[in-house]
């Protein structure tokens, strides 16, 4: 080795000065503050990736015919060539007599392939903040709530359930703490929640589109892990629910595996003519905690019938 | 992630971080901006603290943090300068030292990764089989990086021959 060299490093070492450095209250201060920041702003950086391509058209500008899940062929024509404006709604609200009604009233809407949905359910052409559930007491620290565009579901090895024949969607992100959790502290997790309206009856295929798309994705790639889903029993949620989870190896700063396992929980609940679903994203790595997600599914699905009431 | 313990954190900061800002600095031929990486490093240790406690070598992991943010640097690491905002009076700080200087001056036009090599040789006298470790390359490459980095050193800095530094090429 060269004693000059080590001269030098030497020289570094003792002009390199420790007391510029922050205490480490503040360093862990800062970090937290800065998480918080984190997530509102990963997600509009996501939303402004997804803006203009084809799922956030797809979900937002739904009224347009989607032969994937469309009526049958000989179903009467003029498919409505003029893409409607998200704002005009493509069926008729509450007045509707049932789906049969609807479907004569209404040539280029899909008539119900299913006798899932319940009848004369209405399509909300508008969704108010009131149908999105306010967090218990206990869970809210004042974080509040952010509307952004974006995804939310998340990737199934390039399926797109209930993508087809929706009418509005507004979808948020939402952060939570678990009760008990002393005020300061990061948050134990947080949401990706939707409320979408579909066309009659195509909600329900909806739910049956995500629990194909769950079953047909044992297995996926995301980033350098792979990720592993699986349907899990949900009763008692809305008219129908699906809930799934998404299990992949933790993975530090550098990219290393902890050791640990991530756990999602998502959950999809129909409520007639409308989907909410509850994507648990956690904080920085958290898993989704069953019993949390449970509850505010109830309060999802509560809202949701206060609104359409 | 499990629980994070504060006070676990907060001496692991006060026992390394002094050693980690050397590395900083020589990794990133710069004191203030050695000060931002090493403190997002250490934000980002105490983000996954639960974990990292345990962690068998939670030093080369910060110091692994620190090299990849000084190659792969955001200018939002400036956000350190304000966020952590260095209040009351100046220090009294004595200037660099020529030798810091001149060897800063000469790291700067060095690759990364021979900053690194030399940084973990120099500072905390570490063979090469352990730098290999630490790095995640063969040791053959981190041979090459030292000794690409001395003879480049050698010509930058005045009265270093690279004959001198050649014989001794990998320690």
């Amino acid at each position: 080795m060269s004693r000059e060299l080590t001269g030098f490093y030497r020289s570094l070492a003792e002009d390199t000065d420790p007391r510029g450095l922050a205490a480490p209250d503040l360093v862990r201060r800062y970090a937290d503050r800065r998480a918080r920041t984190r997530t509102a702003v990963g997600v509009l950086a996501v939303a402004a990736l997804v803006g203009g391509t084809a799922v956030g058209a797809q979900f937002v500008l739904a009224a347009a015919p989607d032969s994937r899940v469309g009526p049958p062929a000989d179903t009467p024509a003029s498919p409505s060539p003029s893409p409607a404006p998200p704002s005009t709604p493509p069926t008729p609200s509450a007045t509707s007599p049932g789906p049969v009604g609807s479907a004569s009233r209404q040539p280029t809407s899909t008539p119900p392939s299913r006798g899932g949905s319940p009848p004369a359910a209405r399509t909300p052409t508008s969704i108010p903040d009131s149908a999105f559930f306010a967090l218990a007491a206990a869970n809210d620290h004042g974080a509040g709530a952010r509307f952004v565009a974006g995804p939310v579901l998340p990737a199934l090895c390039g399926a797109e359930p209930g993508a087809g024949g929706t009418v509005r969607q507004r979808a948020r992100s939402l952060t939570f703490w678990l009760a008990g959790t002393p005020e300061g502290n990061v948050p134990d997790g947080h949401y990706r929640h939707s409320i979408t309206s579909y066309r009659n009856g195509r909600a329900a295929d909806a739910l049956d589109e995500l629990r194909e798309a769950v079953r047909n994705c044992p297995e996926q790639q995301i980033g350098s892990v792979t990720s592993r889903q699986k349907l899990l029993p949900s009763g008692g949620y809305g008219d129908d629910s699906v809930l799934f989870e998404m299990r992949k190896p933790l993975l530090d700063a550098n990219d290393e595996p902890t050791g640990d396992e991530e756990l999602r929980l998502i959950r999809a609940i129909r409520v007639g003519n409308v989907v909410t679903v509850l994507w648990e994203q956690g904080w920085e790595g958290s898993s989704s905690p069953k019993a949390q997600v449970d509850a505010d599914s109830r309060r999802a699905v509560a809202a949701i019938r206060d609104w359409l009431r | 992630m499990g629980m994070r313990d504060a006070q676990s954190f907060d001496e692991f900061y006060r026992s390394t971080s002094a050693r980690t800002l050397r590395y900083g600095h020589a990794v990133a031929g710069d004191h203030g901006e050695a000060q931002d990486l090493v403190q997002e490093a250490y934000a980002r240790a105490w983000r996954q603290w639960g974990a990292l406690a345990t962690h068998p070598a939670p030093e080369a992991w910060l110091r692994l943090v620190v090299s990849r943010l000084a190659t792969d640097r955001f200018r939002r690491l400036r956000g350190w300068r304000t966020a952590v905002s260095r209040t009351g009076p100046p220090e009294d700080v004595r200037p660099p030292g020529e030798d810091t200087v001149l060897l800063v001056g000469a790291l700067r036009q060095l690759p990364a990764n021979q900053r690194q090599a030399l940084a973990l040789h120099y500072l905390f006298d570490m063979p090469v089989e352990a730098i290999a470790r630490e790095t995640r390359v063969p040791t053959g490459t981190v041979k090459s990086w030292l000794s690409r980095g001395r003879a480049r050193l050698a010509e930058l800095l005045p009265g270093n021959s690279s004959e001198e530094l050649e014989v001794n090429d990998v320690a």
